[in-house]
């Protein structure tokens, strides 16, 4: 009994091919959680034009004693999905050693669902990115609004936040319904609906995301 | 050929009071310790309904068992396809249904060309069948309450056909399939897909094993046993088309006639009067559709022969509705075989309807206008489906196109009541055996004699005869499987050494041709004796002119094919031969020289109350007779007035 | 009759490779006079009539009912599992389906897990041993209650047979993007999962079955669902989604 028995049964579940994507759903699912509070935080900033709220809230978050543990589970949740990501992808891809000469779908797959892989490496590229820009590189004391509104002003800020954004919105498409349906919640009844459902919450946080480079590109070049 | 009795023809049946017969002989068969079982070791040709469920129950029991089958998966063999449910006399409708009539029914359905005991013992165990089955997890129809469903069947009077949908013998066979995957993974059965038997293999006239042509590999594997089982299905393909799977054949069954197991009734075929025709020379099978469709489809030809006006064009007063006019009372119900003949006689005097001329209508106006479109979609939406699917034609709009087709095989290898063929240890189970269906099968009879065969008879039977005998062990390398495998392969080396010019498919188009025609559902005395010269002739043909590419090394299904081919050429004339010296009309055959003013069948039981059993012989084959006695159901002649 | 034409011209490139261990290649064959009448099968019959007549080899592909029902065979046609049309196999598909002047790619099952055999054939015997693990309920001949002793409601039976419908073709492997064979293991797990036969071993069947389908070798499911557009039988990846509560529930919460 004990840890061997535990280990045991961890690699049997969680390194099984279900077992790997449900973890795989968990943790996305909670990350779609993180993106809501991560929004709320985000729209402070068209709460005034001095950005004086989302700078409280900047530093009341940065002085919180949870912080850091709140980072650290982020991280760990990321990194858990990105690798276990990257391992069932190259899992499936081995499954087929030679491929079709002529592929054509039997109508089933979405945009959404045909580039998980791709989405997922650009939110990871802008993942990197967004960190350097405002978490790493940061001049100590400056408003972050101010630097978060300059930085999505400049065309490359655009580029880059815009590029992310729809990539993490392409990926919501497919994300919740893949993962109800990889932990087994799933009825003929409500198909349909959770389909729309997935759809939608990447449309809404996709549009939602860009639109604070959207409007501080345009706001900047007015 | 005068017929002889012979001592090797005893049935074994046991005597007494009928109900009691199986139970009886079960008792007084001997039995083997369950640790000693495992000593034996069985091969078991053939995995459909009668293989797998032979397989499964007697590895359950202890024995070492090796199972074989021409496809990549025992799941896969023919008794998958069928459709329409399975018999058993549970009697749940309360509709006066029993053992006795199960029994009744199927000896009567059989034209009194079975044995009494064997039919008996069948009925009894199809309700431990059903049991079983569902204990297996066959998701039977229910009723709203739970219970079981069934639904009455072939024109039975009473409820007694269990079903699945319309894929009743695909949930029988993986229920059977996934009773042997679960004795493979416990090691008691060896699976050997992708093998055909090719030779069987006696030590001191007894069944010691067989030879297997690996069909991947191309490789001939020597299997040694104590007994050998052939489940190896029916003849059907001998014509070529038929509604068999394209891998069904006569070879295992020829290849242990030929070395003197005695093979019965080869002429009773069974022929499905509502199959989709055919379409062209490319054809390579025939979908059966369900029989049912004749409660409200009327069938029809033009009254002119030759006309080819599209159906539509045809005015009601230029259409013949010709089983109306003949049969008065019955219509378009009469039985399948009247049925079946009448449209070939529309077709040979030229009324045939469609591309080929070999068709007659199944209309469903007059039910559509009747009881509306939706009505009709409801009962046979499935089989309108499937018609549209295959020949592209809108049943609703235009009249189907049907015409019966090869279906089942009565006939097979002479088996006594233990299922023990005329070499001792060589037994026949299912189709392959002659045994339950005399000269007709009742439909939803297959599936129930398979099963009954391989779960409940078998175990009982073989464990008795290992039993009772005392046998030196074989290897595989005794020389009579040297012997056997060097002529397998001399056989396959023949084949592929002519190098001739025509294909394998060609010359059995023909040979089906030749038998559909004169060999089919209706047999005259010249066209039989016409068509075994052409049999031969043929053979002599695939013999001096077969062209089979590639080598016997590899996967090479020109040389299966080839190889099938060459026991049918051979099986065909035994076939004609039997329906020739078979001077009556009964069940699946038809003699046009013996018939009732009304086209009825005559039988003939002063002289054929008999199993006519054929020995092979080079010189030719020599028939002998297991005659029949009838003591619980009367000989009567059928009748539909 | 109209504008469609009663024969076809087609060129079809087909695969052929010798064996396993050899590479394959494609092959380019001219067909004339091709019947719309014709199933697909019976138009690789022709091609390989027209092969034998010339001495050359015929193409090698499986085959068995013709009807549908025995999953025998396969085929990935113009990049599509089973042809164009919906819910049939291979054998069911007709000419009529393809224009005069078609070009046709026929290849076989791609898969780690099911190796080509030989030209268009595979080996699909990893589903067989899929099912040894557990794909069954383990009661011997001769112990089996009275069929009527268990009632089952209509509801339970309907979708046990839905699940049961699978023939084992392995389309759904060769459709999905990542080769996995959920959809099969799923069929049978939710058939017998769903029954109070199939109670008793419910557990230890579906954590086995799993275990045994990863080791094949299949690739895992990403919820694309190009196996039920690709079944001939239209089983639902709904069956999918009981399998992994039926493997979760068994994992997390089992006895064993
Ligand atoms: C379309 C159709 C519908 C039907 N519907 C019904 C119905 O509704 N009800 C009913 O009761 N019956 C029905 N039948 C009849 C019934 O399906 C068959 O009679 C029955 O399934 C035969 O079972 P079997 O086990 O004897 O043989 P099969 O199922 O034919 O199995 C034969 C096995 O032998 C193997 N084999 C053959 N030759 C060799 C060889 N040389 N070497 C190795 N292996 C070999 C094959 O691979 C296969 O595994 C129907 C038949 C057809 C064609
Ligand atoms: C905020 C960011 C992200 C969220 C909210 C998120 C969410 C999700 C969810 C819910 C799933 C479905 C899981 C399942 O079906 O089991 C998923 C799948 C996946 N994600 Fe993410 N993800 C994010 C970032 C990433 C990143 C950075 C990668 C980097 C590689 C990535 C790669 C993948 C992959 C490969 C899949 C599997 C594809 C599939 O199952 O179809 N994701 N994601
Ligand atoms: S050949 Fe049987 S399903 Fe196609």
């Amino acid at each position: 009994m004990g840890r061997c028995h535990v280990l045991i049964w961890l690699r049997r579940t969680f390194g099984s091919s279900i077992g790997s994507k449900a973890l795989m759903a968990c943790t996305g699912l909670v990350l779609i959680g993180f993106l809501f509070a991560h929004l709320g935080g985000n729209l402070l900033l068209f709460a005034d034009a001095d950005g004086a709220a989302f700078d409280a809230y900047a530093t009341a978050l940065e002085h919180s004693p949870l912080l850091p543990l709140a980072e650290a589970g982020l991280a760990l949740l990321f990194c858990a999905h990105i690798v276990l990501g990257v391992r069932v992808q190259r899992a499936n891809r081995e499954a087929r050693e030679t491929a079709y000469r002529v592929r054509r779908t039997h109508g089933a797959r979405t945009p959404g669902s045909r580039t998980m892989v791709a989405t997922g490496l650009v939110i990871l590229l802008f993942l990197v990115a967004h960190l350097y820009d405002f978490r790493l590189c940061r001049p100590e004391g400056d408003s972050l609004a101010l630097i978060v509104r300059e930085r999505l002003a400049s065309p490359s800020g655009l580029v880059l936040y815009g590029a992310g954004v729809l990539a993490l919105g392409l990926h919501l498409t497919h994300a919740l319904r893949s993962a109800l349906h990889t932990l087994g919640l799933h009825h003929p009844r409500y198909e349909a609906l959770v389909d729309r459902a997935s759809f939608l919450l990447g449309f809404v946080l996709g549009l939602a995301f860009l639109s604070f480079p959207l409007v501080f590109f345009l706001g900047g070049a007015a | 050929m005068s017929p002889t009795a012979d001592r090797r023809l005893d049935g074994r049946c046991p005597s007494g009071e009928m109900a009691s017969r199986w139970t009886r002989h079960k008792f007084d068969l001997d039995l083997i310790n369950p640790a000693n079982r495992r000593r034996f070791h069985i091969v078991v040709v053939g995995t459909g309904l009668a293989g797998a469920s032979a397989a499964a129950s007697l590895a359950e029991m202890g024995y070492r068992v090796s199972a074989l089958c021409i496809q990549d998966s025992p799941r896969r063999a023919h008794s998958i396809a069928a459709q329409g449910g399975i018999n058993a006399a549970k009697a749940y409708r309360n509709d006066g249904d029993s053992v006795h009539r199960l029994f009744y029914d199927t000896v009567k359905g059989g034209d009194f060309r079975a044995r009494e005991s064997n039919v008996h013992r069948l009925a009894e165990v199809s309700n431990q069948i059903i049991d079983q089955c569902v204990a297996l997890g066959v998701p039977f129809a229910r009723e709203y309450g739970g219970t079981l469903a069934n639904r009455s069947f072939g024109g039975a009077q009473v409820a007694r056909t269990f079903y699945a949908r319309g894929q009743t013998g695909q949930q029988l066979l993986l229920g059977a399939y996934g009773a042997l995957m679960r004795q493979v993974h416990a090691g008691r059965v060896t699976l050997l897909p992708r093998r055909e038997m090719v030779e069987l293999v006696q030590v001191g006239g007894v069944a010691r094993g067989i030879i297997a042509r690996n069909l991947i590999s191309g490789e001939y594997e020597r299997h040694a046993a104590d007994a050998v089982l052939l489940c190896t299905g029916g003849y059907g393909n001998v014509f070529r088309l038929s509604t068999n799977a394209q891998a069904s054949n006569v070879t295992a069954s020829w290849r242990c006639h030929r070395r003197g197991a005695f093979f019965a009734n080869p002429c009773y075929t069974q022929i499905h009067p509502t199959c989709i025709p055919v379409s062209g020379d490319h054809q390579s099978k025939l979908t059966l559709m369900s029989e049912s469709l004749r409660n409200d489809g009327r069938v029809w030809v033009p009254s002119l022969a030759g006309d080819e006006r599209p159906p539509s064009d045809i005015p009601e007063g230029e259409r013949d509705y010709y089983l109306e006019r003949r049969y008065p009372s019955f219509g378009n119900l009469v039985p399948r075989d009247v049925a079946s003949r009448a449209a070939k006689r529309v077709c040979d005097d030229g009324f045939g309807v469609g591309a080929t001329g070999t068709a007659v209508y199944l209309d469903f106006a007059d039910a559509i206008g009747r009881d509306s479109r939706a009505a009709v979609e409801g009962r046979y939406g499935n089989l309108f489906q499937m018609y549209e699917m295959i020949t592209g034609e809108d049943p609703y709009r235009v009249p189907m196109r049907i015409f019966p087709a090869v279906h089942y095989t009565m006939g097979g290898l002479w088996v006594d009541y233990n299922l023990q063929t005329t070499i001792p240890g060589l037994f026949a189970l299912g189709e392959a055996n002659f045994s339950d269906h005399g000269a007709n099968r009742l439909g939803a009879s297959a599936l129930m004699q398979g099963l009954a065969d391989g779960t409940f008879v078998i175990p009982a039977t073989i464990t008795a005869h290992l039993a009772g005998r005392t046998v030196e062990p074989v290897g595989p390398d005794a020389p009579a499987f040297g012997e056997a495998e060097a002529a397998a392969r001399e056989r396959d080396e023949r084949i592929l050494s002519v190098r001739g010019g025509s294909t394998v498919s060609t010359l059995h188009r023909e040979l089906g041709l030749c038998l559909w025609n004169q060999v089919g559902m209706s047999r005259t005395e010249q066209g039989l004796r016409e068509a075994i010269g052409r049999v031969r002739d043929l053979r002599e043909r695939f013999w001096n002119d077969v062209r089979v590419p590639g080598e016997a090394n590899h996967l090479n299904p020109s040389l299966e094919h080839a190889g099938r081919l060459a026991d049918f050429l051979e099986f065909a004339e035994l076939l004609a031969t039997d329906a020739l010296q078979r001077e009556e009309s009964c069940g699946g055959h038809f003699r046009e020289e013996h018939q009732t003013g009304e086209g009825e069948a005559l039988r003939n039981d002063e002289a054929f109350c008999h199993v006519a059993a054929w020995e092979h012989d080079e010189g030719g084959a020599v028939r002998h007779e297991e005659p029949l006695s009838f003591e619980e159901v009367h000989l009567v002649t059928r009748s539909y007035k | 009759m109209g504008a469609s034409p009663t024969t076809l011209r087609l060129t079809l490139h087909v695969w052929r490779q010798a064996s396993r261990d050899l590479p394959g290649a494609f092959e380019v064959h001219h067909l004339e006079g091709i019947s719309v009448d014709m199933s697909f099968l019976e138009m690789l019959d022709v091609l390989n009539e027209g092969l034998t007549s010339q001495g050359r080899e015929p193409f090698c592909f499986d085959h068995d009912c013709r009807e549908g029902i025995c999953g025998m065979c396969s085929l990935v046609i113009n990049g599509q599992v089973h042809g164009p049309d919906q819910e049939i196999t291979t054998c069911q598909l007709h000419m009529r389906h393809f224009a005069d002047g078609d070009t046709i790619v026929v290849e076989p099952f791609r898969a780690r897990a099911l190796p080509v055999v030989r030209d268009l054939v595979v080996d699909r015997s990893a589903f067989d041993r899929i099912i040894a693990e557990g794909g069954y309920i383990s009661t011997d001949a001769g112990s089996a209650p009275e069929g009527n002793a268990l009632p089952i409601s209509t509801a339970a039976a309907d979708e046990a047979m839905d699940a049961a419908a699978c023939i084992g073709c392995a389309g759904c492997v060769a459709a999905c993007p990542n080769a996995s064979a959920m959809l099969f293991t799923a069929a049978k797990v939710s058939h017998l999962a769903q029954l109070p036969q199939g109670e008793p071993e419910r557990e230890r069947r579906v954590l086995a079955m799993v275990e045994r389908m990863d080791r094949e070798g299949f690739g895992g499911c990403t919820n694309e669902r190009e196996c039920q557009a690709a079944c001939p039988k239209g089983i639902s990846v709904a069956h999918i989604a009981r399998l992994n509560r039926e493997f979760l529930r068994s994992s997390v919460l089992g006895r064993s």
